[in-house]
């Protein structure tokens, strides 16, 4: 894919991906084929300051876990009041960094 | 989420649960109206779940009427307590993933939309039901 058109993806949705992995994404991209390119920005990427938020909000129902798509741990977290308040606490750490892994893991799909 | 990962939560959770529950059968016992429910301390009104682990203990007495009024989430919580083990170890035994395969069934079925739907309107029912009990 074009170099420019990989820098502005880059640019633009650098927020959503941990910082090591940007690299290894530049370098993916730039292999890819030009037709992926929609899909790639069709992508349904979640922002992790969002989803803090509604963590802090709403944390100890678990919706934070729906939202990110981890519907079991989010269904754990409902039935226990947020694991008793403690793994809501826990989570308003945590989220950020896992909302960043499960963007990665949605592009890792298409990038393969 | 991996295998190993899973069974390493679910473990945590069912000894947390196991231990929290010894716990709430000694404060009973002293009537305490201590609750851990941060949504309730911060808000004053009742969270979705909240008399869930009264509803277990009235279960574990045999009381299934008082407890479904108390909270149905009981059920749900009693059933993952008394099955989760047993699951567990025969897993465990026999070096097989059953119970991985069926969370990952069971994340699959929640995220189809009309079961969703379906899903959030029961919890949030349960949740008017709850503030109109006032527990």
């Amino acid at each position: 894919m074009d170099s420019q058109k990989v820098d502005l993806y880059l640019m633009t949705n650098a927020k959503f991906f941990q910082p090591q992995h940007l690299n290894y994404i530049r370098e993916r991209l730039l292999l890819l084929d030009e037709s992926k390119w929609f899909m790639i920005q069709g992508i349904d990427l979640k922002d992790p300051t969002t989803i803090l938020i509604v963590s802090i909000v709403a944390g100890s129902l678990g919706i934070d876990r729906f939202m990110i798509g981890d519907t079991g741990l989010g269904v754990a977290k409902l039935l226990t009041c947020g694991g008793l308040g403690i793994w809501a606490i826990i989570d308003w750490f945590l989220i950020m960094d896992l909302t960043r892994q499960k963007n990665m893991e949605k592009l890792q799909q298409l990038l393969q | 989420m991996t295998r190993n990962r899973l069974y390493l939560l679910f473990f945590i959770a069912l000894i947390a649960g196991y231990i929290y529950l010894a716990y709430a059968i000694s404060q009973q016992q002293m009537h305490s109206t201590f609750t851990p429910c941060v949504f309730k301390n911060a808000t004053g009104i009742a969270c979705p779940s909240c008399g869930a682990t009264r509803s277990v203990l009235l279960l574990a007495h045999g009381n299934f009427a008082s407890a479904f009024m108390l909270n149905p989430f009981g059920f749900i919580i009693a059933t993952i307590m008394v099955i989760g083990p047993f699951w567990m170890l025969y897993d465990f035994v026999f070096k097989k993933d059953t119970l991985h395969l069926a969370f990952q069934k069971f994340e699959q079925a929640v995220k189809t939309k009309w079961v969703a739907a379906i899903l959030i309107l029961l919890v949030v029912a349960n949740w008017i039901w709850n503030i109109n009990k006032g527990l």
